[in-house]
């Protein structure tokens, strides 16, 4: 029974009141006096050689204050990695996307802002564009990036060994491809930036973000000044999905346009821009040949990806590994041969988002089912047969320490009834599961750790200072819980300071399902450091040994006679009469493998601890519409220990959306590399009264022997598991395997007419040799 | 275009507002009113962020006009609570965890204010169909659909409504 007075509480997050209220700010509510409007002027044009820009009319303008192009840069190319800067923050001389940054305006107002774009001249001399990463490979035509041959950004090469002698040595092989469309985050935030230079001409600059460090980074190298003169502010942010993990050309637009004006600027991006000029996923074609033995054990393991990245490089090598490494934690796949291509094409920029690689996920749980099927063994045997165990490494060197894959199935199908009804449903009535893995970060050099301080006021209660950054998920929240249970305050009697870059440690960011594992830990370290010399005051006050005593609800007390106590506030004052700091520091670093590297060296310990999650899906499909409804979901995931089940849950929910209901409608329609649905009218993202009347989310705890009080991270394995488990029950409703992704009505209907044309044959040529 | 002078009724105080005739109702409540926990995410009516009571009636504040606003009795999301003290809504949003980003929240609220105005205790399927013009890209709504059928209505096995007891 664990004594802990806030840790595993249904604690309600301390950023809720500020939120339903309406009194919190997003950057876009933000209002500096003498703030100017900032637009930007994108390319209309999938691949093109600037011939000449000419912003005198634009500059012209009455109430026009700056226009900025490429000339009034520092050149500075952007890239996640120095063997992948391939971007300019604002282009010179071509451009590779419709959408692409050439110019930004500020002025008095919006509409003298869109006046000027109109009247910036860009001449163009239009290239050849591809738009398909298998044509862009074959393309004779210009190269997107001329260092890039056959327009190959990033290929991962992994490969164990002995891959070939053990398909020899399988029972049964099959290969199978498996496509995914593109889909967006649709951030519920447009993404806005606030840039402004003050009277110490430090940039202060305001934008959502998914790691405050990294924005401050780029912007200091951009602008070619000290990293301390760069300040990335804290402000709410509406949702990241991993789409907002990297410098956006526009933070660094807007902070030109400021120092240009000596004023604050804004940028608002419409739905449109939100949806072409920040991220995307990738699209993939992803083939798997698989070989097992007679019982379905996996003994090797065969997969080809191309991704379309897009224009630039982003965050390429991480991206193309991602989708494979959570295959191979989840999964054991004896020996195996990946070649990831990420394929650069003439269409928006593809980063990292919560459902890494649609058609690789489904396409490793579909293939598994079809063996399955072959083998005439049932699904659930087949995942037991082959799901990832305690104490074991990955295919790539990883060693996997808390892990309750297992338990996460089992959980699920009994939940679920899935025993009870696979194969047993009526007609397109389906059922299916789907499972997952993923990191708690991944090597990050000198980011890859987190450092916190917490400082006592004299009235008892206590700042923090945390790098960490809220993106909607809860992380202020965590950090809090995770102070006051350490100093044995009360939530409200903390103050946070977090994400901003003039105050707090650098961080790795909230991407890669980090923030609780290096983050959290930071903290819960600086708040012990504290309490320790908190209780080393008490200890001589109450005279006791400091190993006796614990703090709760605002008291430090001898933790076997309660009653002999004195206030935290009182300890606090005490030391400070008695020249003692009462403040204290603390960082946590995780013990990974620092030469491992995505392309040169993939292999090494990754991190510390990897989440396993299940999803359990039953459907019901119309075969006249081909419309999918959902009835139940069933979501399990080993989260090591759940901190605050009431943010779990919130979690595991929003991944069934986001990864599974979105496999049912998401995804991209393209004309000549133009997005044909970036708004929320085309793009079909699913609202209340599509999600399934019943979630049953359950918790399955395997206390990480290094996560903060044993928690690893919260939702992401239900997220990828819940779009296989959307594929598996699709598939198992209309009994045929889906290949394509999303599950659109088009292709289920296509799916059911080819299987009664196919029976209605068989059924003929009975009929002929009866 | 000229501009005009009207007045609108916020939260049941007046403000005179020099407008455009295109100005919209959201784009006056947030840059000359600072009215700001309106929020636009799709700016074409869709996504329900910017929604504000009209005469207890929720309406898209993006596609509707600043003057067709005047002598309408507008409410906005920081009209809600009564001084500090919030409504059952907002607090059941606290306590249900049915808030994450917070972008979609205001609309949110305000659509199921509206939905609860009239309807004290809604089933689950009705908030579904009253919320069907809010997106939320965090939560997958099932802890909203909570919140805001137990509002008034506290469920004997909702752990999440304990505190009312």
């Amino acid at each position: 029974m664990s004594d802990y007075n806030l840790i595993g509480k249904r604690m309600p997050r301390v950023d809720s009141r500020s939120k339903v209220t309406g009194k919190v700010r997003f950057t876009a509510d933000l209002n500096l006096p003498g703030m100017l409007v900032g637009k930007v002027k994108r390319s209309p044009y999938a691949h093109a050689r600037i011939v000449k820009i000419d912003t005198s009319k634009a500059k012209a303008l009455p109430g026009v204050k700056a226009v900025v192009t490429g000339e009034d840069t520092e050149g500075v190319k952007w890239g996640v990695f120095a063997y992948t800067r391939d971007q300019q923050f604002i282009q010179m001389e071509k451009v590779r996307y419709i959408g692409d940054e050439v110019a930004g305006v500020a002025a008095v107002d919006e509409e003298t802002a869109l006046k000027a774009l109109d009247l910036i001249e860009v001449e163009y001399e239009e290239l050849p564009a591809v738009f398909d990463p298998l044509e862009a490979m074959a393309s004779k035509g210009p190269l997107i990036h001329d260092d890039f041959p056959d327009n190959i950004n990033v290929h991962v090469n992994i490969d164990t060994g002995s891959v070939d002698e053990n398909f020899e040595k399988s029972h049964y092989i099959r290969e199978d491809t498996f496509v995914a469309a593109e889909e967006s985050y649709f951030q519920a935030e447009p993404y806005a930036v606030v840039a402004r230079f003050d009277e110490e001409d430090c940039l202060e600059v305001w934008m959502p973000n998914g790691g405050p460090h990294m924005k401050s980074k780029p912007l200091s190298n951009a602008f070619k000044i000290p990293l301390h003169k760069v300040k990335v502010k804290k402000i709410a942010i509406g949702g990241a999905f991993g789409g907002r993990s990297e410098i956006c050309p526009v933070d660094y637009i807007c902070a030109l346009l400021a120092k240009r004006t000596k004023a604050p600027v804004k940028i608002q991006f419409t739905r449109e821009e939100n949806t072409i000029a920040t991220r995307q996923g990738h699209s993939m074609i992803v083939t798997h040949k698989t070989g097992v033995d007679k019982e379905g054990q996996v003994l090797a393991r065969e997969t080809t990806c191309y991704m379309d990245g897009g224009a630039y490089s982003s965050t390429g090598p991480i991206a193309t590994s991602v989708p494979f490494l959570s295959m191979e934690q989840a999964y054991r796949m004896g020996s195996v041969r990946y070649n990831g291509y990420r394929i650069y094409t003439n269409k928006p920029i593809r980063g990292m988002i919560r459902v890494h690689g649609r058609a690789f996920a489904c396409g490793v749980d579909t293939q598994l089912d079809m063996i399955a099927d072959h083998l005439s063994i049932d699904p659930v045997e087949i995942r037991l047969k082959n799901s990832r165990q305690p104490g074991e490494y990955t295919s790539t060197k990883s060693q996997v320490s808390s892990c309750a894959m297992d338990e996460t199935i089992l959980k699920a199908v009994e939940k679920s009834k899935f025993k009870e009804k696979w194969g047993k449903l009526p007609a397109y009535h389906g059922i299916g599961i789907g499972t997952n893995s993923v990191q708690t970060g991944f090597p990050m050099g000198i980011r890859g750790g987190s450092q916190a301080f917490i400082k006592f006021n004299e009235d008892g209660e206590a700042t923090v200072m945390s790098g960490v950054v809220d993106n909607g998920q809860g992380n202020d929240n965590m950090l809090v819980q995770i102070a006051a249970e350490e100093l044995g305050l009360l939530p409200e009697d903390i103050h946070l300071v977090s994400a901003d870059t003039e105050t707090t440690s650098s961080d790795p960011g909230s991407y890669s399902q980090v923030s609780t594992f290096v983050g959290g830990q930071a903290v819960q370290v600086a708040a012990k450091n504290c309490k320790k010399r908190l209780f080393d005051v008490a200890a001589k006050i109450l005279k006791v040994e400091p190993d006796t005593l614990a703090a709760k609800n605002r008291m430090i007390y001898v933790k076997d006679d309660p009653e002999k106590s004195i206030p935290i506030k009182k300890v606090v004052r005490i030391a400070l009469l008695n020249f003692t700091s009462v403040n204290a520091q603390g960082g946590y670093w995780p013990k990974v493998d620092m030469k491992r590297e995505w392309v040169s060296n993939p292999f090494g310990q990754m991190c510390e601890a990897f989440s396993f999650g299940t999803t359990i899906i039953e459907v019901k499909v119309d075969p006249d519409t081909g419309q999918v409804e959902v009835l139940e979901a069933t979501a399990v995931q080993d989260v090591g220990k759940a901190l605050n089940p009431l943010v779990l849950e919130g979690q595991f929910e929003g991944s069934i959306a986001m990864g599974g209901q979105a496999n049912l409608t998401e995804y991209h329609d393209w004309k000549d590399g133009r997005v044909l649905n970036p708004t929320m009218l085309e793009y079909k993202l699913p609202l209340a009264c599509d999600m399934p009347p019943k979630i049953n989310n359950i918790i399955v705890e395997s206390v990480d022997p290094k996560g903060p009080y044993g928690a690893k991270e919260a939702g992401m394995s239900i997220a990828m598991s819940a779009a296989q488990a959307y594929a598996a029950a699709v598939s198992n409703a209309i009994g045929v395997y889906l290949d394509s992704y999303p599950l659109t009505p088009d292709k289920i209907l296509a799916a059911i007419k080819k299987k009664q044309e196919e029976e209605a044959k068989q059924g003929a040529k009975k009929a002929r040799v009866n | 275009m000229e501009k005009i002078t009207i007045t609108l009724n916020v939260n049941n105080e007046s403000h005179e507002v020099l407008v455009a005739p295109n100005d919209t109702l959201l784009e006056v409540l947030r840059d000359q009113l600072d009215f700001t926990g309106s929020k636009e995410s799709c700016g074409e009516g869709v996504c329900g962020s910017c929604t504000v009571h009209m005469d207890g009636k929720p309406v898209r504040a993006c596609l509707t006009l600043a003057l067709e606003a005047e002598n309408i009795e507008i409410k906005t999301v920081e009209g809600l609570a009564n001084g500090d003290e919030l409504s059952p809504l907002q607090q059941s949003f606290i306590d249900h965890g049915a808030v994450q980003c917070g972008f979609c929240t205001p609309g949110m609220l305000m659509s199921a204010d509206a939905l609860l105005n009239n309807n004290r205790q809604p089933d689950e399927a009705t908030v579904r169909k009253a919320i069907s013009g809010n997106i939320c890209r965090c939560t997958g709504y099932a802890k909203i659909v909570h919140a805001v059928a137990h509002a008034h209505n506290p469920h004997q096995g909702c752990c999440d409504c304990n505190h009312k007891e």
